[in-house]
């Protein structure tokens, strides 16, 4: 069984742990924050009744498995195969990225906003999430620039389905970002590929030598920290 | 003419237009010709030094422009300019 953190039980986090709980994954969920009114129509695992109340341990008591009140910190990671970041915070994304680089381990960076999302797929021995994105940066988020309530939904399922083929050693999107850019018009998502860059902080301090939790891939990775 | 795609979570800036024409031939003079559009997407898009920020990447058809000749790569006029940036929304709003 594989066990997945999802970082953030909101808009995104609900559907995809959903999803990944029906797919047997065992689940850690981690969320500071406490439900709220203006959180309902797109955090649709809640009702009136979970008002007030933490996201993670409700969303946890409706699908199974662990449900801390709390933002993401490495010491979670330690004991998960794979990490699903839900949140809307760009450094946590960058953190976990950076994390999961250096511990061999697998994950996915999931974002929604207005009418789209990118859900990006990592894993070990390719280009990471700060090859692409270098730094957080001030970018719009959702207290800006709004989003639709459907959108997290949709792009929560995919990044769970994309979670699904990480957990089973498919490499396949592996170091890709999937771009929706308007979910009401185009369904196809753009999918980015892109080379490791030099002189990335997060990928040089991979491992060179597999982690037991690593999907194998040495001489990808060797080449890799070299660049 | 080339075309530039302009991600959802910028479209308040374009009005809403999600592809827009231009006549350039770099990246770079695209780029100046959406500012004369649409005032204040370049700063969006670009540093004070006018390099790409950071977390913005620009794509000419399927490749990353970091991997060409950067701003300075050639379009045609058939070629898609597509701007991708990190989004941070998801768990709350």
């Amino acid at each position: 069984m594989t066990r997945t953190l999802v970082v953030g039980a909101g808009g995104l986090g609900g559907p995809l742990a959903l999803a990944l709980a029906a797919a047997g994954h065992e689940l850690a969920i981690v969320d500071p924050d406490t439900v709220e009114l203006s959180n309902l129509h797109r955090q649709i695992q809640f009702t009136a009744a979970d008002l007030g109340l933490p996201k993670a341990t409700r969303l946890a008591a409706r699908v199974g498995g662990t449900g801390t009140v709390a933002p993401w910190a490495p010491a979670l990671g330690d004991a998960v195969d794979l990490i699903v970041d839900a949140s809307d915070d760009p450094a946590t994304k960058f953190a976990i990225a950076d994390w999961a680089v250096a511990n061999g381990r697998r994950y996915v960076i999931a974002s929604a906003l207005r009418f789209g999302g990118n859900v990006f797929a990592g894993a070990p021995g390719v280009a990471c999430y700060r090859c692409l994105f270098e730094e957080p940066g001030e970018g719009p988020t959702c207290a800006d620039a709004g989003v639709l309530g459907p959108v997290v939904g949709a792009i929560g399922g995919v990044a769970a389905a994309v979670a699904i083929s990480l957990a089973m050693n498919d490499r396949t999107l592996a170091g890709a970002l999937l771009v929706f850019d308007d979910l009401r018009r185009v369904a196809e998502p753009r999918i980015v590929r892109f080379a490791p860059r030099s002189g990335c902080s997060a990928c040089a301090r991979a491992p060179i030598t597999p982690q037991p939790k690593e999907i194998p891939d040495a001489e990808h990775s060797r080449s890799q920290r070299s660049s | 003419m080339p075309s530039i795609r302009v991600p959802s979570a910028l479209r308040n800036i374009t009005k809403g237009a999600s592809d827009v024409d231009v006549d350039a031939p770099t990246v770079r003079d695209a780029l100046a010709a959406l500012e004369k559009l649409y005032p204040g997407i370049a700063a969006r898009l670009l540093d004070g030094g006018g390099a790409v920020r950071p977390f913005i990447k620009i794509f000419v058809g399927p490749d990353d422009i970091g991997g060409l000749a950067g701003l300075d790569t050639k379009v045609g006029a058939r070629d898609e300019i597509a701007i991708v940036p990190a989004i941070a929304g998801g768990a709350d709003a």
